[in-house]
């Protein structure tokens, strides 16, 4: 029994993972969690967790059909997992979809505000009404249980066929609407994967993925609980997979050769490799593995068939989902660590609950040993010698909370503080600027920066006084300090005071009571400001308020300083009506006479990051 | 009454007045570069933007404002929707920020709150609150070289036309959005190629909701097709059944 305790300690390892990033999805945003940016905002969430997601449960609907529609009683072992992976499926569709929506708590939306033109609200009402008709078809198993829910077991039992029917006919249309939703993207999605029939493709793929998900899922549970494989039935599904998958391959070349666009599978590209890859995996090394009786009958055979046709068909989903897309978007994206583990967090959970069910529930038609109550798993006492021999006792259950607990934990220490806090804006250090009389101010080195005249503001504004609206603090041994010293980041405040310098016996060597009012909790606002000591700190006219000294980012006290006398004067001044244009200020090379200075200078690769000598081609354009 | 706004690129001088205005008119934030904006100058907080192209060209980019949008016909609850001036305008009350409008903008316009625990999405609504009220957009209000003006579509159609005519040798003989996926408000003269501001250089003139539209026409019948074709295949195996001499009917 260790292989299933063993998986199930690893699932809530995952699990523990996933629900640490979970909640730092939910405090941080996604921009903190995920790589997903404005060109790519759907990404490993949207292509696994629901679009492959909701092919995987397709299970649910294909066994149904084939057992309660076709009359196929050889199916009935597989017909109670089908359906519940399918419930647990859908539950998990719409678990992982939480994290993936901006404002999940407005989900239920879709109740009251109708659009009916939209696939995805069409996607939404099908899933909503078929995890109902899910729940409704699962319950009669766990009510079992409870002879005092017989009533509404016999009950739901009655309605069964008619749900079943129903959740076919929902099934049929939601799993084609996945494809529909792309349909509206036809100049971003590759076309090797658009086509118009793209729902059709999606429904024939859900057929042949449900088929090879019960298949897989038969397989790996029964292989957990060290049972005899139904090696039969998986046979049988195997070949009527060669049928649908057949019918998926024959239908997609088809659209490809009638669109024209079959010589792009071989044109050479990623895009083309990707495809090939992508039907190997999923449809045509399946079809020839299920077609030699041989290879069909046998267990290596079958997990390698039914494992490629569910990895080849996450394999299309993904790529559907965006994957493809990249080339016409110009992005990159690969999926952060935080986003793989919430995927695979979800799956985890799914999984231990459905473990859960099998045992608990009359899924099976012999249910496995219940592990955690196994009474020879543990120490016993002996009686002779008056002692506990064998391993310590620790259930099953108390070493999966503690595995949860501690990957919870390792799952916050794991995360990037820096990335959570930074909110996507990477830190820009601001230089001193070059130059004597004229300034070349390009903090944030994107080559568009401003040529700031320092003489003529000397003389135009009020003279050699007007100084100290810009130097206007004296740091110790410094005076008139520059702007850069204390706004040392472009686009956040930073902190001007040095803490443990004024602690440590190098610098200034204080007592903590000397700054901080004994008695009262110590903090920065409880403290001695800083010009209680240091007297000349801010020259008389500053326009400072020092008050907890952060300096605000540069590009704020830049734009403030400058743009509001800068619009004063153009209304002032008639001969000057593009003094307040930020174009006036904002250039994007500097003028011939400086280029030697800015561009020629040796250290201009430094301070310009992006240098563009010649023709300037550029498409980023921002209004410092 | 169909507003519009033609930009004239030949005419731009890259001054970002527009850019200035509409940050006003919106109460947008300062516009501060994040890892996440990779395609161009627009972002959450920038929902126009100037792009620097060769030789001076300065080429302003905001959304296009379908005339049969395919954002609006994206969201799953409407709150993208288009007005009875044109101008699609975002509802975030509505909003569950499923980010399908972003996915479906042939334009790739729509931009998000990456850094916000509540997250929205973030678009030009073509000052729409001022247009209702007699106004114009501020954007094209403070344009100092009149290269981005605000009037009725086909006015401006018919002024691009004219300008397009007086000045054959300067202009590229094309009105963008005058046909691109069914037409857009936000119209574009040039003398340079203005194709980089779709995904693709060839949209053609089929508006995209269309797309996706036959594809939801056909739901009810495969709906009731489905349903008819299970359950008249089972009649049939059932009947057959009977007919053999089996049960047709089971338990559990």
């Amino acid at each position: 029994m260790n292989r299933v305790q063993n998986t199930k300690l690893i699932l809530w390892l995952i699990a523990g993972l996933a629900a640490a990033v979970g909640v730092t999805r939910f405090i941080f945003g996604l921009g903190a969690t995920t790589n997903l940016t404005d060109a790519t905002p759907w990404g490993l969430w949207i292509g696994f967790d629901v679009m492959a997601g909701v092919a995987l449960a397709g299970g649910g609907f294909v066994i149904t059909a084939i057992f309660y529609i076709m009359k196929r009683e050889e199916f009935h072992p597989l017909v109670k997992p089908a359906v519940l992976t399918a419930f647990l499926g859908y539950i998990a569709v719409v678990f992982g979809l939480m994290f993936d929506l901006g404002l999940p708590w407005n989900i239920w939306h879709m109740i009251i505000f109708w659009n009916p033109h939209s696939p995805l609200f069409e996607v939404g009402w099908c899933v909503m009404l078929y995890t109902t008709v899910l729940l409704l078809e699962f319950s009669p198993v766990p009510l079992e249980e409870f002879s005092r829910y017989a009533k509404i077991r016999a009950f739901l039992m009655r309605f069964r066929f008619p749900l079943v029917l129903l959740g076919i006919m929902l099934s049929t249309l939601h799993q084609s609407s996945l494809g529909s939703l792309f349909l509206i993207m036809p100049f971003k999605l590759h076309p090797l994967w658009y086509s118009e029939i793209l729902p059709v493709l999606f429904f024939i793929s859900a057929a042949a993925l449900g088929l090879m998900m019960v298949s897989f899922e038969s397989l790996v549970s029964h292989w957990l609980y060290r049972r005899k494989p139904e090696t039969h039935l998986v046979a049988k599904l195997g070949k009527a997979a060669v049928w649908v998958l057949g019918i998926y391959l024959a239908v997609k070349m088809a659209e490809l050769v009638w669109s024209g666009e079959f010589g792009l599978i071989f044109a050479g590209t990623w895009e083309s490799y990707l495809f090939i890859a992508e039907l190997m995996i999923s449809v045509i090394i399946p079809i020839i593995i299920f077609s030699i009786p041989r290879t069909r009958n046998s267990a290596a055979g079958q997990w390698a068939g039914s494992a490629l046709v569910v990895f080849g068909m996450i394999f299309n989903r993904i790529n559907v989902g965006g994957l493809t897309m990249l080339r016409a978007t110009g992005d990159t994206y690969v999926p952060s660590w935080t986003e793989i583990i919430i995927s695979l967090g979800v799956v985890s959970a799914a999984a231990l609950a459905f473990l859960f069910a099998i045992e608990k529930f009359h899924i099976w038609e012999q249910r496995p040993r219940h592990p955690e109550t196994d009474k020879h798993a543990g120490a016993s006492f002996d009686h002779t010698s008056e002692v506990w021999l064998g391993e310590p006792v620790v259930s099953a259950r108390t070493k999966y909370s503690l595995a949860f607990i501690m990957s919870f934990a390792l799952g916050f220490a794991l995360l990037p503080g820096h990335k959570l806090e930074s909110k996507g804006i990477e830190t820009v250090v601001v230089e001193k600027a070059r130059g004597g009389d004229t300034l070349y101010i390009d903090g944030n080195h994107d080559g568009y920066g401003v040529l700031f005249n320092h003489a003529a503001h000397i003389d135009t504004t009020r003279g050699r006084e007007s100084c100290v609206s810009c130097h206007h603090m004296n740091k110790p041994l410094d005076r008139e300090t520059g702007c850069w010293e204390c706004h040392r980041a472009m686009y956040t405040a930073t902190d001007m005071f040095g803490h443990d310098r004024h602690g440590s016996a190098q610098g200034a060597g204080l007592a903590c009571g000397e700054c901080h009012t004994p008695g009262l909790e110590r903090q920065r606002s409880t403290a001695k400001q800083c010009d209680a000591c240091h007297l000349d700190l801010i020259p008389p006219g500053s326009p400072i308020i020092a008050d907890g000294y952060l300096a605000p980012a540069y590009v704020d006290i830049l734009h403030q300083q400058c743009i509001t006398c800068h619009r004063e004067q153009a209304a002032l001044q008639a001969d000057k009506p593009d003094l307040a244009l930020c174009a006036t200020c904002h250039e994007t090379v500097p003028p011939e006479y400086l280029q030697a200075a800015v561009w020629d200078n040796p250290r201009a690769a430094e301070f310009n990051r992006v240098v563009l000598p010649g023709p300037v081609e550029q498409t980023g354009a921002d209004d410092e | 009454m169909s507003a519009a706004i033609l930009t004239d690129v030949t005419r731009c001088i890259g001054c970002l007045e527009c850019v200035a205005a509409c940050k006003q008119a919106n109460r947008l934030e300062l516009d501060v570069p994040r890892y996440w904006q990779k395609t161009d100058g627009l972002s959450a907080d920038n929902w126009t933007a100037i792009l620097k192209k060769q030789e001076d060209h300065y080429v302003r980019k905001q959304c296009r404002h379908c005339l049969e949008p395919a954002c609006a016909s994206a969201c799953p609850v409407g709150a993208l929707h288009q007005t009875a001036q044109g101008a699609v305008v975002y509802d975030r009350e509505k909003c569950l920020g499923c980010r399908y409008c972003m996915m479906a903008c042939p334009y790739g316009i729509p931009r998000y709150d990456w850094d916000q625990p509540v997250p929205y999405v973030e678009k030009c609504i073509l000052c729409y609150d001022r247009i209702t009220q007699g106004q114009q957009p501020a954007c094209t209000e403070v344009c100092p070289k009149q290269a981005t003006i605000f009037g009725e579509r086909d006015a401006l159609i018919a002024e691009a036309r004219s300008r397009i005519a007086r000045n054959p040798e300067l202009y590229i003989d094309h009105i963008w959005g005058e046909h691109e996926v069914g037409g857009t408000s936000v119209l574009y003269i040039s003398d340079i190629n203005l194709d980089f501001l779709a995904y693709t250089s060839n949209p053609g003139t089929r508006p995209l909701p269309q797309t996706t539209a036959k594809a939801m026409n056909a739901v009810p019948f495969a709906f009731v097709g489905m349903g008819g074709l299970m359950y008249g295949l089972n009649w049939i195996i059932r009947r057959r059944m009977e007919l053999a001499g089996k049960d047709g009917t089971h338990e559990d």
